[in-house]
């Protein structure tokens, strides 16, 4: 049975989308943060799902115990990042402990394990052939399937962990679309020259893999755990590519899978890395008050706000060197800043993209308590 | 020859590789279209520092550039064209990334540096060999991890206790890199992307 205060913190994160909370709402994200300042080393943390729980949640304690809380980014499962980041970038993920030091940052390792004819198998025999060729190439077939047992075993406890510290989550969900999937697959320099060589065979390859990235999509969103899951734009930034590949092989892709999301009755949360800026009025396309831009510092904020007015929520967006090298001062007078320009309705305060493994702890308080104590 | 510039400017494939093979064909001297293809190289970095381009254009140009150089190779016979200045390049220890290296390596030599590429995950120890064996005065250090902050600073480091702080400008770029880091590392600038780093590393000269 969830407390009050689970269930007022529930409502302010659709109040916050809805454009209707009072106050800024704070939002947790920082995905390798707790391990140091838990003083867990980092492959333990990396590769113990239990471990990985514990010490997040001991370490969010810890922090709302000093500032309220309100919510987390995403919800934490425990998956280990070399088991969910393949299935996302078809890449394989270098661990701590294993192929780097102990107190290493997993990494993943980028290589064109799609070739070029693996387009023509895919727009023939669908997404699933290549998929289930690559997949076992990336990880561990073995552990693998441990890590979906502990899942099933674990699963439900684990959301409950979470929901018994009165820590609802907004995203239990994490897509990656075609375009995304692909550039991982290929290698983003590979991909890239792709776009501009042969763009007619990526394009029918998108369209043949959509259906299937929202199904899994859609599947992926645990109710019980947030109704709502990222769209994840991180290599189709609007910085990182040309104006003619966004608008035919990335915004497609993109709002379509938003629009499934919304749907549904689920928060559409558009995780956006990189600077989105000469393509931000086109989150307009997108029904109003039901989807989140989640940016990580690049993107310019003021200017989203004076295009999107009260369309779509802002989630973001202290940078990550801020947080692991800045004063408290600086932090606070960042987080004060953004919500003195943009207003603290439809916003939720969090790190960018997300808190690096060595975040300052004073620094990360010090961004919600700068947003809980804005006046 | 201005046609060479445009092409490779307009990221036109299949039209620049034949026209370079005309030019080949008719005589003309391969260093002239190398310095073609650097003049459309110049005029990529322009579009992108106007906002025209973006990271994927200068990657499409790069791998042009990277065409022209090797279907001109066998031509040029040894013959080389000015260099600007030696640069030691490399994503620092702990990070493995090398799509941003990769972007300033091909900006820098079509810039008309001579770029010694270090790898990643390099040692400072590696940094410092290159820099002494090469002569180079510009050391150019990626970074994509926050947690490999310390090892720009142990590299920066490296150099000094080597006694060639003196010779050596340290530029820094990648993602999560600004002024803060450069103030924290003891850099002397950093960059914001591929273009910006041509641009300091000739205002280093």
């Amino acid at each position: 049975m969830a407390s009050k205060l689970y269930e007022e913190r529930s409502q302010k994160i659709k109040d916050t989308v809805n454009f209707k909370n009072e106050r800024v709402t704070t939002c947790f994200m920082g995905q390798a943060a707790p391990a140091a300042h838990m003083n867990v080393k980092m492959k333990d943390f990396a590769m113990n799902s239990d471990i990985m729980i514990k010490t997040t949640l001991d370490y969010i304690n810890e922090i709302d115990a000093i500032t309220s809380v309100d919510c987390l980014n995403i919800g934490v499962n425990g998956m280990r990042s070399d088991h969910s980041l393949p299935m996302a970038w078809l890449s394989k993920i270098k661990m701590p402990g294993r192929e780097l030091p102990d107190d290493s940052l997993w990494q993943v390792v980028e290589t064109n394990v799609l070739t070029p004819e693996d387009y023509d198998v895919i727009i023939e025999q669908g997404f699933e052939t290549v998929f289930n060729r690559i997949f076992p190439t990336l990880v561990d077939m073995n552990e693998f399937q441990e890590s979906i047992a502990y899942q099933q075993k674990n699963g439900q406890n684990n959301v409950e962990l979470f929901i018994n510290s009165d820590l609802p989550v907004v995203n239990s969900g994490f897509a990656s679309p075609p375009f995304e999937v692909l550039c991982g697959g290929r290698s983003m320099s590979q991909f890239f020259m792709d776009c501009y060589k042969i763009p007619d065979k990526i394009e029918k390859a998108i369209e043949v893999m959509l259906p299937g990235s929202i199904q899994s999509m859609l599947s992926s969103i645990n109710p019980l755990c947030g109704r709502g899951a990222w769209v994840g734009g991180w290599r189709g930034a609007s910085a990182l590519v040309s104006p003619k590949i966004w608008n035919r092989l990335v915004w497609p892709g993109m709002k379509a899978m938003g629009l499934a999301l919304i749907e549904t009755d689920n928060i559409a949360t558009f995780h956006l890395d990189q600077c989105w800026d000469r393509d931000i009025e086109r989150f307009l396309e997108i029904p109003e008050k039901k989807s989140i831009i989640n940016t990580d510092g690049m993107t310019d904020l003021r200017k989203a706000r004076k295009i999107l007015g009260e369309h779509v929520a802002i989630m973001g967006d202290v940078p990550a060197p801020l947080l692991a090298t800045g004063t408290t001062q600086e932090v606070k007078d960042y987080v004060t800043k953004l919500i003195d320009d943009i207003g603290p309705k439809g916003l939720f305060i969090t790190a960018g993209c997300d808190a690096p493994a060595n975040t300052k702890f004073e620094n990360m308080v010090a961004m919600f308590q700068a947003a809980n104590d804005w006046k | 020859m201005a046609k060479i510039s445009e092409l490779l400017a307009n990221l036109e494939m299949d039209q620049l590789m034949e026209a370079v093979q005309n030019e080949l064909d008719n005589g003309t001297d391969p260093l002239e279209i190398l310095k073609e293809g650097e003049a459309g190289m110049i005029k990529v970095g322009e579009l992108f520092s106007s906002g025209e381009y973006f990271v994927s254009d200068l990657m499409m140009s790069g791998e042009m550039f990277k065409e022209v150089g090797e279907m001109l190779e066998p031509h040029l016979a040894g013959k080389t064209n000015e260099v600007l200045a030696k640069v030691v390049l490399g994503t620092v220890e702990g990070d493995i990334h090398d799509i941003g290296k990769d972007l300033v390596y091909i900006m820098l030599k079509s810039g008309g540096f001579d770029v010694i590429d270090v790898g990643v995950d390099a040692k400072p120890e590696a940094f410092v060999t290159a820099l002494k064996e090469s002569g180079a005065t510009i050391l150019a250090l990626s970074c994509l991890l926050t947690t490999c902050y310390d090892s720009i600073l142990n590299t920066v480091k490296a150099v000094e206790a080597a006694g060639l702080r003196d010779q050596v400008k340290i530029v820094i770029g990648g993602g999560p890199t600004d002024e803060s880091v450069v103030k924290y590392t003891g850099a002397d600038a950093v960059g914001d992307d591929a273009q910006s780093a041509v641009r300091l590393c000739k205002e280093m000269l």
